[in-house]
């Protein structure tokens, strides 16, 4: 039962073994869908769980997301088309003005360790950059973040471009002095008071 | 002869011995030579490299020791900050400990109904009201931030606000140097002159650098800024540790260190001998959720040793305490901001902010400023000590009463019962069944309570009439100036 040690090294967030026992298994001759669906994604799931409910702390759920996205890359060129999918596209970034990344980049994680493909855009991103990379990336959702009070004008102006570029990708905000009137006022489409909210939010409006 | 008789017992605290000061000031050193600071103002980084820094990138400089030695030397080791009236408020250096007030809270207790909502300007009045009428409270701050106000304007909003409304000093944010300006411009108006503003500053400007190891082009021109007008500075970063630093305290301080130090060897090379309060702010992630969290033991050891180390640079200090991560007033507020509050004085912290601060810095409470304020004037008694003198030791007073007597109605208690012990005024020393018969309110009650009463009855001393014009003529030129501006944050 190999696949299950693929699901355990995930969970046990091994990061030198992850890669030899994903080939070994793929060269043992199982099915690429079975050590995908059975190993690395239940693990996320279980990763999940664990961490929904405390076990698991945020840098042990990021590291395990790590180490499937590692064994993801041997299975990669075995996928098939639909296999290889990811759950959608997220363009992140720190609205303009404003440097501070940290939270941006803890949502960043969460989100591409749930699935989905993220371009992150990174910190003092102008209202254009989101417009143009959500249209060549053909994004499901656009996710802003903002620490500061006095940067908070610029998502409303990103919220504005991109709704007069006709973009139809989502739009979700977050950050210390962001509210749920706040996003409603700025006509954005969802909030979340927290990391973990900001990808179950996402999974919401984007599956 | 005991030559200690008179000098009364004090209490101690020390957490690194002098070598452990000068590994983690090592290692500050290592990071600042080797791996550099990221400064996104054009003008500094040409300054640094013409200082000897090297430049490895587009905008990373490397420091050597003997600038940020130059640095330290350069920079005053005490700043005597005044009040609006120009009296000597606060003498920061050495081991004086003075509490003040957090800025911009984005939410408040309604002191009416006691709903938390969005603040408001009216917030920030109120606190400064009962901040001015509360005696442990030695510096204001706006403690909410006017949500109603558009953002380029709400700093100066604050700043009008307060000097309006209180005679002590002011520690104060703004969105950019434009806003900053019309903040120096008003301040000065009130002192009498920039030249007297200068001379008797009673406020202090608060910036920062961006953890990790990052400098914005925003921050460094206030820094500029106030560095030209006389005006005191506090740029310190808040690093978090595990997340924008390393996860151990001692890591996160040398990464916080080597942010706070470049900063000062960045203000001391444009302009040598200007203010500056310094330290360092390392507080972890909560690793379970990932929230910033203020109200950790974790953030204590880091906060002494900021301490600590800024004491032994020789430098005044700043830190913060009297803010939970609570978001309301209760227990845990209370236990959490006690022990911020006594190890800063232990630790003789210079300028303690964020007093009255609840819920991670997103909550204000007039309550709790209330509390704090007791908890400071607890901490004040433990930090008087006691004495040991021959009338204290009071054996004469023992022989007299002997076994088996009592001291009540004796002289020496009589002469000494207001002063030795410590009064409190909002701490329940009642019996239950005499409490009950009173209302039987609990502390959190009863503090808001006192709030209520200082904003019903305390008279703040206002300013005069022309500078009240003056000031309101300056907000209205921001206003036209400012409002829709794109600030350079």
């Amino acid at each position: 039962m190999a696949v299950k040690d693929i699901f355990e090294a995930v969970l046990s967030m091994d990061m030198p073994g992850i890669a030899a026992k994903t080939q070994t298994e793929l060269d043992n001759g199982t099915d690429v869908g079975t050590i995908l669906e059975d190993g690395l994604i239940s693990a996320m799931d279980e990763v999940g769980i664990r961490f929904s409910m405390g076990d698991l702390f945020v840098p042990e759920m990021l590291m395990a997301a790590k180490v499937m996205q590692k064994g993801l890359e041997v299975l990669k060129p075995h996928l098939s088309e639909g296999q290889s999918q990811s759950k959608g596209v997220v363009v992140i970034g720190t609205v303009k003005g404003d440097l501070h990344d940290i939270g941006k980049n803890l949502v960043a994680m969460m989100v591409e360790g749930a699935g989905f493909k993220v371009v992150d855009l990174g910190v003092d991103v102008d209202s254009d950059n989101f417009v143009k990379t959500a249209s060549a990336e053909n994004a499901d959702a656009i996710a802003l973040s903002a620490l500061l009070t006095t940067t908070m004008p610029s998502m409303a102006n990103t919220v504005n471009a991109v709704k007069e570029a006709g973009i139809a990708a989502k739009i979700i905000i977050g950050g210390a002095p962001v509210t749920k009137t706040f996003c409603q006022e700025i006509g954005a489409d969802g909030y979340s008071p927290d990391a973990a909210g900001a990808v179950r939010l996402i999974k919401e409006i984007v599956g | 002869m005991n030559l200690n008789a008179d000098v009364p017992c004090r209490p101690r605290y020390r957490l690194l011995d002098n070598e452990q000061l000068q590994q983690l000031h090592n290692a500050t050193l290592e990071i600042l030579d080797k791996v550099g600071v990221s400064v996104k103002h054009p003008e500094a980084l040409e300054m640094l490299r013409a200082a000897g820094c090297r430049v490895i990138s587009k905008t990373t400089a490397l420091i050597p020791e003997y600038l940020v030695a130059d640095a330290i030397r350069s920079a005053p080791s005490y700043i005597t900050v005044f009040d609006r009236n120009g009296n000597r408020a606060m003498e920061l250096g050495g081991n004086n400990v003075y509490f003040g007030m957090g800025t911009d809270l984005l939410n408040s207790y309604d002191i009416d109904t006691g709903k938390l909502r969005k603040s408001c300007l009216q917030d920030v009045v109120n606190a400064a009201k009962v901040a001015d009428s509360l005696e442990h409270i030695d510096f204001i701050a706006s403690h909410a931030f006017p949500n109603e106000i558009s953002t380029n304007l709400a700093y100066l909003a604050e700043f009008k606000a307060q000097v309006e409304t209180s005679t002590k000093p002011i520690y104060f944010t703004a969105a950019a140097v434009d806003d900053l300006e019309f903040i120096i411009e008003m301040a000065a108006a009130v002192a009498g002159g920039a030249d007297e503003l200068r001379q008797k500053p009673f406020l202090i400007h608060y910036a920062e650098p961006i953890s990790p190891l990052t400098h914005s082009q925003g921050a460094l021109k206030k820094l500029f800024r106030c560095s030209d007008a006389g005006i005191p500075l506090n740029y310190t970063p808040a690093l978090l540790a595990g997340g924008t630093g390393p996860v151990t305290l001692a890591g996160g301080l040398a990464v916080a260190n080597a942010e706070s130090l470049s900063g000062l060897v960045i203000q001391q090379l444009y302009r040598r001998g200007a203010p500056m309060i310094s330290g360092i702010s390392v507080t972890p992630i909560d690793m379970r959720t990932g929230n910033c969290i203020y109200g950790t033991p974790d953030e204590r050891l880091t906060h002494t040793a900021s301490s600590e180390l800024y004491h032994w640079y020789g430098l005044p200090v700043w830190g913060e305490a009297g803010c939970s991560d609570s978001n309301a007033l209760d227990g845990q507020a209370a236990m959490e901001s006690s022990f911020q509050v006594m190890l800063s004085a232990l630790e003789g912290c210079n300028l303690v902010h964020d007093v009255g601060y609840l819920g991670q810095g997103l909550v204000g409470s007039l309550g709790s400023l209330v509390m704090c304020s007791e908890i400071i004037s607890y901490a004040k008694r433990i930090m008087k000590g006691f004495s040991l003198d021959t009338d204290h030791l009071a054996l004469d007073i023992i022989k007299q009463v002997g076994p088996g007597g009592n001291y009540l109605a004796e002289m020496h208690t009589v002469k000494h019962c207001r002063t030795e012990h410590w009064l409190p005024e909002n701490i329940n020393r009642l019996t239950h069944e005499v409490w009950a018969k009173a209302g039987g309110k609990t502390y959190d009650e009863v503090v808001t309570d006192k709030a209520r009463d200082i904003l019903k009855n305390y008279k703040p001393k206002f300013l005069p009439e022309n500078v009240l014009n003056e000031m309101d003529a300056i907000y209205n030129r921001a206003a036209e100036d400012l409002i829709g501006k794109q600030l350079d944050t």
